[in-house]
């Protein structure tokens, strides 16, 4: 085929590239500027529902970092036998706590547990008719930071099988049914967030094909001049990209308003357990994840939209 | 001289309609300027439309510039129609976008340079006496001069093959004859010019080769006044 090109430049494939992205993204977001509040009821539907798992996973991280601030609470208390002299459990103390899976230890003698009873249980006197004193010298181990659970339990039974030891007992049941709770929040957010994700498909899918509809003829003329699909998709493309983007801007605003509502109330209910826990937001990361999905998720409903659709459509 | 169309008994029927051509076969030259003519219903946009490969044939073979469009694959057709320019009765123009930005549009799909697309497009506006609607929207332009925007879309990127299908059914007598003689001058240039048309008046005043159809058929029974033009300029 011979055709008349004199005098007309072709530019590179990646010139010809930018030119045209450049020229759609700006179009595409002209066409959004044309119809504003059609645009901002998507765009706050998306955020939505991009912003209610968000907001899920927020306060799962929060609860996590309570969860390990407690962690550090945790300690295996290691019951003497009546026959450890106090120099013997003093320097057993010592010797657990030189071990690495091991913060520190603290050593509890007979007299000392007797006296501590007496001050913090209000028994003192009942406790002075016996003729000697029952309770056992204890030594309190709080396991290093870097230990996982199971290494906890690996510590618990290993110390319990010292021969000074007469019982070690770990209370964590608490902490477990806590992470067990923290794994199905987990999860349930995985789960939301993919109905919800699907959610915003739907709503971007719906509103570009709306917007097929109503530029069907443009569309038309588009394939009569030998505009190719991938020329007519494109603006639909870019528009399904800035559903997306506005969609997730304001789901991580909408989070952030809702920590910052949170925050007060949270610090001073952590204030009324002596802690000075503070409720954080979704990290910088984490927010532009959420922006970065919502792109990602606006662009293929838009992809998988127009290219059923395209299909369709033949000039009359 | 070089054969731009060939019509080798094609049959085309509306998917399960009737049928609207029936073993039509003839050959167009490059360079060369004609009317495709016949009464409502005798199948003059479905040829313009089959060599626009806007439809495929059941049966036969066409060729256009060289490009047998029986085995034209369907991801092929769009570089292909960007060579030809098609203008319609209904104009086609994008009521959002301004002259400039429908005349352009072909060479904005084709992905040339915008310095290029700016100067092609204005001289193909001034060519046909538009430049100074430039930034008007189509819709506030009379139909005469919106189908000159069509046929400027139509020719801006020099195509080899222009089809017009009743490119003057909504114009006024002397429009019309603007338009005709438009396409008379692109012709001279040495464009080849297909036009569907009813208006007989028209082809006689810029007298071309005819090919008449009637009920789906080529014809040489011309209507009175064609019929003189047919002796003189060829039937067929």
């Amino acid at each position: 085929m011979a055709f008349a090109e004199a005098g007309l430049e072709r530019p590179g494939f990646f010139a010809r590239f930018a030119q045209e992205h450049l020229r759609v993204f700006f179009f595409s977001l002209g066409k959004l500027r044309q119809t504003p509040v059609a645009a901002a009821l998507t765009a706050l539907v998306i955020g939505i529902a991009l912003a209610l798992p968000a907001a899920l996973y927020v306060l799962t991280r929060n609860v996590e970092t309570v969860g390990y601030s407690w962690r550090e609470s945790l300690q295996i208390s290691l019951f003497l036998k009546d026959s450890v002299s106090a120099e013997r459990g003093a320097a057993l103390a010592h010797e657990i706590g030189a071990r690495q899976d091991v913060a520190k230890t603290q050593y509890i003698s007979r007299d000392q547990s007797l006296t501590d009873f007496k001050a913090q249980s209000g028994f003192g006197d009942a406790l002075g008719i016996l003729d000697e004193n029952p309770l056992p010298a204890v030594i309190a181990v709080t396991p290093a930071r870097s230990v996982g659970k199971a290494g906890v339990q690996e510590l618990d039974a290993e110390l319990g099988r010292l021969p000074e030891v007469d019982i070690a007992k770990l209370d964590q049941k608490w902490l477990e049914r806590l992470y067990a709770l923290l794994d199905i929040a987990r999860r349930a957010v995985g789960m939301i967030a993919v109905l919800l994700g699907l959610a915003v498909m739907v709503v971007i899918g719906n509103t570009v094909r709306l917007d097929i509809e109503a530029r069907r003829d443009e569309i038309e003329v588009m394939k009569l001049i030998g505009a190719p699909d991938s020329f007519i998709r494109r603006p639909f493309l870019y528009a399904g990209f800035w559903h997306g983007l506005f969609g997730g801007i304001l789901a991580w605003l909408l989070v952030t308003i809702g920590v910052h509502a949170l925050s007060g109330p949270a610090a001073t209910l952590a204030a009324s357990y002596g802690s000075d826990f503070r409720l954080s937001g979704l990290p910088a990361a984490d927010g532009f994840s959420l922006i970065a999905a919502g792109i990602v998720l606006g662009w293929a409903a838009a992809y998988v939209t127009v290219g059923r659709r395209l299909a369709l459509i033949e000039p009359r | 001289m070089t054969e731009l169309i060939r019509f080798d008994q094609v049959s085309y029927r509306y998917p399960g309609g009737q049928d609207v051509l029936g073993d039509v076969s003839f050959s167009i030259a490059q360079g060369e300027m004609v009317y495709v003519t016949g009464p409502s219903g005798a199948g003059k946009s479905t040829l313009l439309r089959l060599i626009a490969a806007l439809c495929r044939a059941q049966r036969g073979q066409i060729v256009v510039m060289g490009q047998n469009l029986s085995v034209l694959k369907p991801r092929r057709v769009p570089a292909f129609r960007q060579h030809i320019g098609l203008v319609f009765q209904n104009f086609n123009l994008l009521a959002d976008r301004t002259v400039f930005d429908n005349v352009a549009l072909p060479l904005v799909v084709r992905g040339y340079a915008y310095a290029d697309i700016a100067r092609r497009t204005r001289a193909a506006l001034d060519a046909l006496g538009l430049l100074r609607y430039e930034k008007s929207l189509p819709l506030t332009l009379s139909g005469g001069e919106q189908q000159r925007v069509g046929i400027a879309r139509a020719i801006v990127t020099k195509p080899a093959l222009i089809l017009a299908d009743e490119p003057t059914g909504n114009l006024d007598p002397k429009m019309a004859m603007d338009v005709m003689r438009g396409f008379a001058r692109f012709n001279e240039a040495g464009v080849t010019v297909m036009i569907a048309t009813h208006a007989i008046d028209l082809i006689e005043a810029v007298p071309k080769r005819i090919i008449h159809l009637e009920r789906g058929h080529i014809s040489d029974r011309l209507p009175t006044a064609a019929s003189r033009l047919g002796e003189t300029h060829g039937v067929r």
